[in-house]
């Protein structure tokens, strides 16, 4: 009787031990500034925003025809011009830290937060 | 020793499982996840989707992946052959099993809303050019949107087995259930290969599967309908969240007035009955994806007197005026955003 309480003590005490070093370690979210530029589903690039120095811009062409110009400056990024029917991507502006991600569904490009945040997902 | 420990505290994150639901703020996670998370992500259904699930293999994704193309080519409104297609331009249309239930569903919702979900709504819809993807936005007239209202009737939708049909006029469209039955199949389908942690992103439509893989509730952030950002996070297990809200598609006409593409099928013009934003959360993706549209085409009295009298989902609602109105089971498990502009207030129960 005493030998199962005893581990019940124990146990108790070592999870509470485990919680909170992990809540200490893992309590802060950590604002994630490196993007990715995927297209259908294969990531293209990878671009840490706060590494950026310098404004610039690249061309991502969809194989089917037409393309998407992303314009990346420091801290920030968004698809500048766009041949697609809708040109929603464009619309969308800068990509948001919390938001949803940049998506052109006619060239099947998406620009996102790499590992977005501390959130699992966005209902939106 | 550590052996015996490690069992231990694995055993007790099963135990408190989605327990720390309670105290979502003081979430820990303990152990690292046993399984590895594996994910894919694909285009269908004209949108972005992504499932995320500990423990499965390349073959079950792929599985996931084939059943929503499978859907989508049965249930498009716009696909040559598929199902819907054929009852909109045929008049009837022999169905699946699952399409069938489907119809049967989201008419059994349209009465239940009464009327504020209406499957038939599309030509309306299409009518205003929201049905395409080329920005060929209108407003039609008023004596366009009579003529077009005559067919708009859910109850003249007669659905016997699986035989459906539609009188001569009308036209059908599940958009506004089928993500959310999607992901109820593919809970489903994973479920049944022995997955149970997983989350579902369906363009928007969260659904997940159990809790994390370390115990803890899913942290499932909501859209803020006005901005990018978000209006906060709900901690949620075993749950679908689903928002509608009036950002997703609209256009504005040349005297600024706004126009989005959810639309009133009693007024045949968009719903503009002081809601922004809807997000319903509950255990079937189905019910929570009809329920975010037909409670925004409420609007807020009629929302809060539905979910008074049903009780068998939860909220967030976001009102013109500036409110954040959430279910009292929400208001534990929600955590507003920093610099929130909304004023939040917790639904009464009565």
């Amino acid at each position: 009787m005493l030998k199962t309480r005893t581990w019940i003590l124990l146990f108790a005490a070592a999870a509470l031990a485990l919680g909170l070093l992990s809540w200490r370690l893992l309590g802060t979210p950590v604002e994630g500034t490196v993007v990715e530029v995927v297209q259908d589903g294969v990531v293209l690039r990878e671009i840490d925003l706060s590494a950026v120095r310098e404004a610039y811009s690249f061309v991502v062409t969809w194989p089917d025809g037409g393309s998407n110009t992303v314009l990346v400056e420091p801290g920030r990024i968004c698809v500048a011009e766009a041949d697609c029917p809708d040109g929603l991507c464009v619309r969308q502006g800068w990509l948001s830290d919390r938001g949803a991600p940049l998506v052109c569904l006619p060239h099947r490009l998406v620009i996102r937060l790499k590992g977005e945040g501390a959130l699992d997902g966005v209902s939106r | 020793m550590y052996k015996r420990l490690a069992a231990l505290a694995l055993g007790l994150a099963l135990l408190c499982g989605c327990g720390a639901a309670a105290q979502p703020q003081k979430e820990t996670e303990t152990v690292q996840a046993a399984q590895e998370m594996r994910s894919t992500e694909f285009f269908a259904m004209d949108t972005v989707m992504s499932v995320r699930a500990c423990g499965a293999d390349e073959a079950l994704l792929a599985q996931a992946e084939a059943l929503v193309l499978s859907l989508e080519e049965e249930l498009s409104t716009t696909r040559e052959g598929s199902a819907v297609y054929t009852l909109d331009h045929e008049g009837h249309a022999e169905l699946s099993e699952r399409a069938a239930y489907l119809l049967g569903r989201a008419l059994a919702l349209c009465a239940e809303t009464d009327g504020a979900l209406d499957v038939s709504v599309y030509p309306v819809v299409r009518a205003w050019g929201f049905t395409t993807a080329d920005g060929s936005y209108r407003v039609p007239d008023a004596a366009e949107l009579d003529a077009l209202l005559q067919n708009v009737d859910y109850t003249r939708v007669l659905l016997d087995g699986t035989e459906a049909s539609v009188p001569e006029g009308m036209e059908i469209d599940l958009g506004a259930v089928t993500k959310g039955y999607t992901g109820d199949l593919l809970t489903a389908l994973l479920r049944e290969s022995g997955v149970e942690s997983a989350l579902l992103d369906l363009g928007g439509n969260v659904q997940t599967v159990g809790c994390k893989p370390d115990g803890s509730n899913w942290r499932v952030g909501v859209k803020d309908p006005a901005g990018e950002g978000l209006l906060g996070a709900l901690a949620v297990a075993d749950k679908a969240v689903v928002t509608s809200g009036g950002y997703e598609r609209y256009f504005t006409d040349d005297a600024g007035t706004l126009y989005w593409h959810i639309m009133d099928p009693r007024s045949g013009c968009p719903a503009r009955n002081g809601l922004i934003s809807v997000t319903v959360v509950g255990d079937e993706g189905l019910y929570c994806d009809a329920l975010s549209t037909a409670l925004f085409v409420m609007g807020t009295e009629d929302a809060i007197a539905f979910w008074r009298a049903h009780r068998d989902f939860d909220m967030v609602l976001v009102t013109e005026d500036g409110r954040l109105l959430l279910t009292p089971a929400l208001a534990e498990r929600f955590t507003p955003a920093d610099a929130l502009r909304y004023e939040t207030a917790v639904i009464a129960d009565a």
